[in-house]
């Protein structure tokens, strides 16, 4: 969304923050939203982009903020943005991911199974209630395109009336607390019992020996099968089985260090090796007596008088 | 190459095989210090002709001012006084004692044989940064004013006295432009002189001081009379060496001036190694008189002299005429260094010690002119000097140019630098006649006294003691000498770390009857008869060592208490103790150490012992600060902090080569380790916890074990296989940006948690246990670092590495022996790195070579080139383990940071030299809050409550807790303050910089990032903003962000103060 210029089409929606006794001051915080500017799918066309959403947001808070706009039931939802942006890493083996690319898809029927396995083998949460970063941005599901239209009218109609929305304002304990219960609920989760993680653990490996063996069947098959353009694949490894990646390092690594062994052994034994080897030295001497003078150099620039401190 | 034909300059000609000139020319690297040297001769030569703008011209003056003085027949001494006090309204500076009223001595005036100028003006060898430029002028009275018997009982002294202020007198008359005054030479009592000096130049500028010196005439008086074992008062044979030499000095000032401007003429480099000398002395406060230690300019010089042609084994020359300035340096000060100057004379220019030489202080005799040049030097001053050229010369072994500062321009004479221990005793009536030499002054000899109890007490628990007297000061000639009374003496005393504490003192067994009496006689009712086990009934003295008072400080108390009579009041203790007191160190804490470790090898013991893992255990290793003696709050079983551990197996297949999928792996062996664990030893329980969920390839689990009313410790387990992978993706170009700096942090990460961590634990344990002080002086690092809020922005290693780096290089002190000395060295050592253009680096196992150096240089040069507004790495610390200089570094400080460090560094070393022993030290750990724009006070009893329940749920019921099978309290995850401050940053680091002291710091100040001003575009925003006003551009929304952080907060924030509005 950056792409988009125009940087005047956002609406501004004030918000009041109630004072708190730690900060018994009543101020105001401003999120920014405009239309969802890339439609592509249907969805896109019923939200909001808003941008500058406090740190300490739920969904149950915006729900309130719309409700008092556009009264109940236009709002369906909202991502924040940093829940999109989590990064995605692969579980699978890494040659399995390599080969993933050339294979076929799997079947459907078993693809549901899977996706139970895969989400028992998901880590917990470790916090009841996410924080986001500071201006950080969140896109609102709403009803329909009306209530888009809706929302963007009565948020102009806020600046004369000044009637904002109040932050938290029917929100109530529906919302978990932050403070000092928080932190205590986040060292609780941060130890979700060592029974739940093995089956985790166990759910995970399921998963992921599964994966392996698929991986090495699709390599197997594609050892000798050509595909549609007629090219064979080549993978490593012999008849049996392709090699593993280490393995190959591994015997890099050890042809090295062969060739370091043998040149070491013939070190220092000819007359012209060690008088090569007197040579760099005295070049080596010459290379530190230049870095000393330099430095010398560099300290004079710097404090342009050596003077013993007083 | 000019530099290098210094080096191949033929060094053996001149003198016959000079012998200290291997250690002189070794260091092929010293060259650049020869040419660092070279540039400070040139940068603190002084310009004669500004600095002493016309002196020539008055000194041609005074000499013929005191040449026409009108001469006087010789008139009894209470006469000619009384009418000369009225007459020029000048009291004479006569010494003590002074004349009787029947004095019998009379006292005339005649024309001198001889004014000249001497010193370092005359010989050039003053340095800019000198405190006070003087010209010496002596004034020889002619031998016709003397009678033979003159150097009996002081006559001498007296007719010099009167010689002067009639001098003074005379010059007052003729010069009103100046102002005169007296002053004693060096300190010396006996010997008053006239110090002139032009009217209004004390402000501004430096200005100059005329000292007029009246002395004696060559052979004025027989050698024989004035040797070191001769008395020459009337009312004891005691001999009175110190009286003696300072006559015999008197008529030396041309002898002395002779051989000075020969050896200059004869060796081209003498007057620089004079200067770099001075120089040398100057930053250790020693000096040519009494109260500085009586060795100076002067003496080094005359000394460097006597080296050219003499000194060796043989009576050869130690020095050689062609050596250039810092060899020359360099090889005196080995001289000083490696020469018994305590025990025996020291003998130029003769062949055989005579017995007359024997005497309680330091000697050097100088045979051709008769005198012994360390005359005013004390045992202790000798063996302080001779410490100090031991400490410079170990520091000029290890490294070439690095040591150049600390040779010459750190300030090294700073008491609490130096000192663990500083006395300061008031000297008021502590002075009866002791008889023997008291012409030193009575301060002088009641220091050497309480010196030699003292020293006697503290026994092998100092391995020095030091004295300082008070300083002598110039008078007008209008009034008395200053009187008696001494001022303070200041007792200087470095201990052994090892020994300080010891609770029990033995002394000799009861049956060898002459010891013990003596032992009684010194110990007095202290002392007692004790059997011990082995059978042996000795004399023995127990100390209290839970008292508030030091032992060092309970010995020196009674000590003085009991031979001197000194009492409470008069005694006043700085140093080493008051520190602790500050920094909440206890000798005590060294047991939950020991057992926080015990409890790790005992951990260690079952892990290996378990028999069902999967896979081999290779290493145990202890991770966190608790484990190496260096946190901060010594670790305490109530706190369910747990402390890590890193464990790591043999290299095996069993790993997968997915990373992400290894973590998970590594969770099954924790709960298995858990499982097994918690089998065979029913005390443990085992929590398996998470870390961080968002990372798949970061390590995401860990198990804390907990002791049933014991430590609780946290095991991370090492995937062996996942560097390679990481390291192998590093490599892969195809993937994008953001996974390659991805996996670029966990492989950071990972070597930091499994190779780093562990290595440093181990160095750090190790040198704990060889330097018993580090432990405490790194804690008490640590709480300076606390205190100014530094501590959440520097990872611990580092601050540990501060420390223990003044520890390894400690030049030009020696090694710290209290955790103050070690503190106020690392602070020093912080405040002057210029970390912007050098690398720190730390070579803690002698490992590193030059050529490491040159390459850990390189890559530092190369890491500002590429980041050269320092936004990723600003500090550079490398050490034997991590050439990469950026292991603790990585995630701060930042340059903001790190300035404020140099800053607050720097001001603790100004007060630290400026206050001297009268500094307080809580003063170094206080910190304002006015500076910081936000301050936001945490709830500490809400924390409290925190820490007490971890937040599961406790049934009301005890018996149900149990059916759930719920093993004990939840240890923490981390201290509570922390995770918040932690969020708090996460949520606001682009806005905020957020200040934090360590775990139990109950505030957060905050200042606003001066970076971030106002924009327009309201896409990626940093941070919160607000419109502004009624244009397009936006501001940040300070209120609101604050007004979230009370949110987030909650209860656990009390107040949010904002600078301005309190």
């Amino acid at each position: 969304m950056a792409e988009q210029p125009a940087a005047d089409d956002f609406s501004v929606l004030p918000i009041t923050l109630p004072s708190l006794p730690s900060y018994p001051v009543q101020s105001t915080h401003f999120v920014y939203l405009r239309k969802n500017a890339k439609v592509v799918t249907k969805s896109d066309a019923r939200s909001l982009f808003l941008v500058n959403v406090p740190a300490d947001s739920t969904e149950l808070h915006f729900r309130a903020v719309f409700a008092s706009l556009v009264g109940a039931g236009r709002f369906e939802g909202i991502t924040f943005d940093h829940n999109a942006k989590a990064p995605t890493t692969s579980h699978e083996p890494a040659y399995a991911l390599r080969l993933a690319a050339l294979g076929k898809r799997k079947r459907q029927d078993q693809e549901a199974q899977h996706k139970q396995d895969e989400e028992a083998a998901q880590l917990p949460k470790l916090w009841t209630r996410q924080t986001h970063r500071s201006g950080s941005t969140a896109v609102v599901l709403l009803a329909d395109e009306k209530s888009v239209e809706l929302v963007l009218k009565a948020v102009r109609k806020l600046s004369k009336t000044k009637k904002y929305p109040i932050w938290g304002d029917g929100v109530g304990d529906k919302a978990p607390p932050l403070g000092s219960q928080w932190l205590k609920a986040h060292n609780k989760l941060s130890y979700p019992g060592n029974d739940a993680m093995q089956d985790m653990v166990d759910a995970y490996f399921t998963v992921f020996n599964r994966k392996e063996l698929e991986a090495a069947q699709l390599a197997r098959a594609m050892q000798n099968e050509p595909d549609e353009d007629g090219f064979v694949t080549v993978t490593r490894g012999g008849r049996t089985a392709p090699a593993r990646q280490e393995e190959a390092e591994e015997a890099k690594r050890k042809m090295l260090e062969r060739q370091q062994k043998k040149k070491d052994e013939t070190q220092n034994f000819y007359r012209w090796q060690l008088r090569e080897k007197k040579k760099a030295e005295q070049v080596e001497f010459l290379k530190r007596f230049e870095d000393d003078k330099s430095k010398l150099k560099a300290m004079r620039e710097k404090r342009r008088k050596i003077q013993p401190d007083s | 190459m000019e530099a290098s034909t210094a080096k191949r300059r033929k060094l053996s000609h001149g003198g016959g095989g000079p012998a200290f000139l291997a250690g002189a020319s070794s260091g092929s690297a010293s060259s650049a210090l020869i040419e660092a040297t070279q540039e400070l001769v040139n940068d603190v030569q002084v310009d004669y002709g500004q600095a002493f703008e016309g002196v020539d011209q008055t000194l041609r003056q005074f000499k013929e001012t005191i040449e026409a003085l009108e001469p006087h027949d010789p008139e009894l001494i209470t006469k000619i006084t009384a009418s000369f006090q009225k007459n020029e309204k000048i009291t004479v500076p006569y010494p003590n004692p002074r004349p009787a009223k029947d004095s019998p001595y009379k006292l005339s005036f005649a024309k001198p044989s001889q004014v000249n100028v001497v010193g370092s003006y005359q010989l050039r060898t003053m340095v800019r940064s000198q405190p006070d430029m003087s010209v010496d002028m002596i004034v020889v009275m002619p031998a016709s004013i003397f009678q033979d018997k003159d150097y009996r009982d002081g006559r001498y002294f007296l007719k010099r006295s009167y010689y002067c202020a009639y001098i003074a007198a005379g010059i007052r008359k003729s010069a009103p432009s100046f102002d005169i005054a007296f002053d004693h030479l060096e300190g010396n009592q006996l010997l008053p002189v006239a110090v002139v000096r032009p009217k209004g130049t004390k402000s501004d500028k430096k200005g100059y001081a005329i000292r007029i010196i009246p002395c004696a005439p060559d052979g004025l008086f027989p050698t024989a009379k004035l040797g070191l074992t001769s008395s020459n008062t009337k009312d004891s044979t005691k001999p009175t060496p110190f009286y003696n030499s300072t006559l015999r000095a008197e008529s030396l000032f041309v002898p002395y001036l002779r051989l000075l401007n020969n050896a200059a003429k004869s060796c081209p480099a003498f007057r620089e190694a004079c200067m770099l000398g001075r120089i040398w002395l100057q930053q250790r406060g020693f000096g040519s008189s009494l109260s500085e230690g009586g060795f100076g300019h002067f003496e080094w010089a005359v000394l460097v002299a006597l080296l050219l042609q003499g000194g060796g084994r043989k009576g050869e020359a130690v020095l050689s005429s062609a050596l250039n300035s810092s060899q020359l340096f360099k090889a005196t000060m080995q001289y000083l260094a490696l020469t018994n100057l305590q025990k025996k004379p020291v003998v130029f220019g003769s062949q055989s010690a005579p017995d007359s030489l024997r005497q309680n202080g330091p000697v050097v005799w100088d045979a051709a002119r008769e005198h012994n040049l360390f005359f005013k030097m004390t045992s202790w001053a000798v063996n302080f000097l001779q410490q100090q050229a031991k400490w410079s010369l170990a520091g000029l072994k290890s490294d070439s140019l690095d040591q150049f500062d600390s040779l010459f321009v750190v300030k090294v004479d700073q008491m609490l630098q130096t000192f663990d221990l500083v006395v300061k005793i008031r000297s008021t009536a502590q002075c009866d006649d002791s008889g023997g030499d008291t012409s030193r002054g009575v301060a002088w000899d009641f220091a050497e006294r309480l010196h030699r109890v003292l020293k006697r007490a503290l026994g092998d628990r100092a391995q020095l003691v030091h004295a300082v007297l008070p300083k002598h000061t110039a008078w007008s000639v209008t009034a008395n000498p200053p009187g008696k009374k001494g001022g303070d003496i200041l007792i200087g005393v470095v201990t052994d770390p090892s020994l300080v504490a010891r609770k029990m003192d033995l002394g000799p067994s009861v049956e060898q009857k002459e010891e013990a009496a003596k032992y009684r006689d010194f110990w007095g009712e202290k002392a007692e008869l004790r059997r011990f086990q082995d059978g042996s009934i000795l004399e023995s003295i127990e100390w209290n060592l839970d008292s508030e008072r030091s032992i060092p400080e309970q010995i020196i108390r009674y000590a003085a208490k009991k031979h001197f009579t000194l009492q409470g009041d008069d005694l006043s203790f700085f140093g080493a103790n008051s520190f602790s007191k500050v920094a909440h160190l206890s000798y005590s804490d060294a047991q939950y150490f020991s057992a926080a470790r015990q409890g790790f090898e005992s951990l260690e013991k079952e892990i290996r012992e378990v028999e069902d893992l999967p896979l081999h255990v290779r290493q145990v290793a202890p991770v966190a600060p608790e484990l190496r003696y260096a946190s901060l709050h010594p670790p305490s079983p109530a706190s369910r902090l747990p402390m890590d551990i890193a464990l790591s197996f043999e290299a095996s297949g069993k790993w997968t080569d997915n990373v992400a999928a290894n973590q998970r792996l590594k969770m099954a062996f924790l709960l298995k380790l858990g499982a097994s664990l918690g089998e065979t030893n029913p005390e443990i329980k085992t929590h398996i916890g998470l870390e961080q969920v968002n990372h798949d390839s970061r390590n995401i689990a860990f198990l804390d074990v907990s002791y049933e009313d014991g430590f609780v410790y946290r095991i991370r387990l090492q995937s062996d296989v996942d560097e390679k992978i990481l390291e192998t993706q590093l490599r892969n170009k195809q993937l994008d940006r953001q996974a390659l700096q991805d996996a670029a942090e966990s492989l950071a990460i990972c070597k930091r948690l499994y190779t780093n961590l562990p290595l440093h634990s181990q160095t750090l344990s190790t040198w704990c246990t060889r330097y018993p002080p580090l432990s405490d002086s790194i804690r008490m690092l640590k709480y300076w670092f606390s205190c100014h809020r530094l501590a959440s922005h520097f990872n611990e290693e580092l601050i540990e590495l501060f420390a223990l780096r003044a520890f390894i290089t400690p030049s030009p002190w020696q090694v710290p022996t209290s955790a103050m000395t070690g503190f106020l060295r690392a602070i020093h050592l912080i405040a002057r790195w210029d970390w912007i253009d050098e690398p720190l680096v730390i070579d803690h196992s002698e490992s590193i070579t030059a050529a490491d150096r040159s390459a850990v240089s390189a890559q530092f040069h190369e890491l500002r080139r590429q980041d050269p507004r320092m936004n990723r790495v600003v500090l550079f610390v490398a050490t034997s383990h991590d050439t990469t200089g950026t292991a603790h570094t990585r995630n701060g400080p930042s340059r903001v940071v790190a300035n404020q460090m140099t800053k607050l560094a720097r001001s603790t070393c100004e007060a630290v030299k400026n206050k001297g022993v009268d500094l307080d030290p809580r003063s170094l750990f206080q910190s304002s809050l006015k500076h910081y724009d936000v301050v936001i006070r945490l709830n500490s009893k809400v924390l409290k409550a925190m820490m007490r329940d971890d937040g599961s749920k406790h049934s009301q019921f005890k018996n149900l807790d149990k059916l759930h099978g719920e093993s004990g309290p939840l240890p923490l995850i981390e201290l509570p303050a922390k995770t918040l401050a932690k969020q708090l940053n996460a949520i606001y680091s682009n806005a905020i910089v957020f200040f934090r002291g360590a775990g139990d710091d109950n505030i957060i100040a905050g200042l606003w990032n001066p970076e971030i001003g106002t924009r327009t575009r309201k896409v990626d925003m940093p941070c919160a903003y607000k419109p502004d006003g009624e244009g397009e551009s936006l501001q940040v929304d300070r209120e609101a962000i604050l007004s979230e952080i009370a949110r987030v907060g909650g209860d656990v924030i009390e107040k949010i103060e904002v600078k301005g509005t309190q």
